[in-house]
């Protein structure tokens, strides 16, 4: 070996990339963060502000993240439910004075015990409180990480499509939306 | 005694390779899965057993059956990645991206390395490197195969929790410790022969 040095700074100049490249990530992928509850599920508290306040209110609007699409299927049947033992409720609001939207059309999609997410999609719509709620099977991991995926793409706002993860003893997992009309 | 020792050798290897698979294809996760899922998982776990054994046949200079069982990992390897190709492309390619969690980095980087170190082996002859810069060269790249490759297996939740967890951490550390032992016995034995 000629040069020793030499080969012993490119290597260390590689292994040098690949940690950087690896803390450069985000362990369950980017925005994909561990929204899994477990325990008896707490009653909601809305946040219902004063009426004169509401219009200069503006609450930030959700962005989708990547993978949020993931096996999307455009027009989830409306289903009361996929299963039992796993909840995926959450809080619907307008980004224009932050108020929970009734009525709101929300497609939820996830791998559990008994089906795919290609397989295994449902529509539920958020009640007077501007909440959605829909039990599932248990969660199985779907490449390699138990994950949810929580979708709006009507037309009276802009469309947001959510991917987060969850822990697989987890009994529920909240996914709230806040929706802008200009998307 | 050799023969006793040959015996003990291929119990070993069998146990390598049958464990981790045993465990994989009994666990609850591949009950209800697809062909695809479960073909994924065959060949990633036989990735595994066959990354914990390649050191040690380089070592034990049995270069013929290190140069075909490294052949074998690259192709067990690309049938793992084709699998999830099939049983979700979105989701694949997902995992390939900037965005990809961790996990999937760690696979990406080891792959890169697998093609890398596979070619240094077939093209030892015609590569203009000092024996020593190559035997370096290619001692680094399994190192970042075996370390990213397990590593990847074990933050991947699946067929290989718990006890899989265990057995795989076990192939890990048998192929991270078995390389610095292969490439000072391959260095002795450069030496004896000047």
């Amino acid at each position: 070996m000629r040069r020793p040095w030499l080969l012993v700074l490119v290597l260390a100049v590689v292994t040098a990339a690949i940690v950087v490249a690896l803390l450069d990530s985000e362990v369950s992928g980017t925005g994909a963060e561990n929204v899994g509850e477990s325990g008896p599920e707490q009653p909601a508290v809305a946040p219902e502000p004063r009426e004169e306040k509401r219009v200069q209110r503006r609450c930030k609007a959700t962005q989708s993240n990547p993978g949020g699409t993931n096996n999307y299927i455009p027009g989830a049947p409306r289903r009361a439910s996929l299963g039992s033992g796993f909840v995926i409720t959450g809080l619907v609001r307008s980004a224009d004075g932050c108020r929970p939207l009734e009525g709101v059309r929300i497609q939820v999609w996830l791998a559990t015990q008994t089906g795919g997410e290609q397989d295994n999609r449902a529509s539920v719509r958020t009640g007077a409180d501007g909440r959605y709620r829909i039990e599932t099977d248990p969660t199985v991991p779907q490449f390699g990480e138990p994950n949810i995926h929580v979708g709006y793409d009507d037309d009276e706002h802009g469309e947001v499509f959510i991917r987060r993860v969850v822990d697989l003893d987890d009994e529920r997992a909240v996914v709230d939306l806040t929706l802008a009309r200009d998307g | 005694m050799a023969d006793l020792r040959a015996i003990g050798l291929v119990v070993a290897a069998g146990t390598v390779v049958a464990l981790p698979l045993s465990l994989a294809l009994s666990d609850r996760h591949l009950a209800d899965a697809s062909t695809a899922l479960i073909l994924s998982t065959v060949a990633g776990t036989l990735a595994a057993s066959a990354l914990a054994m390649q050191p040690l046949l380089a070592r034990r200079r049995r270069i013929a059956r290190h140069q075909l069982l490294g052949a074998v990992v690259l192709g067990l390897v690309l049938v793992h990645v084709g699998a999830l190709f099939v049983e979700s492309p979105g989701d694949a390619w997902f995992a390939l991206s900037p965005d990809g969690p961790t996990r999937a980095r760690m696979a990406l980087i080891a792959t890169v390395a697998l093609l890398a170190v596979v070619a240094l082996g077939a093209l030892r002859s015609r590569l203009p490197l000092a024996p020593a810069t190559w035997r370096l060269l290619h001692a680094y790249l399994a190192v970042v195969v075996i370390a990213l490759g397990i590593g990847h297996a074990v933050l991947t939740d699946g067929a290989l929790d718990d006890g899989g967890t265990v057995v795989l951490l076990a192939c890990g550390a048998i192929g991270l410790l078995g390389v610095p032992a292969a490439h000072l016995a391959r260095t002795r034995r450069g030496r004896e022969r000047r």
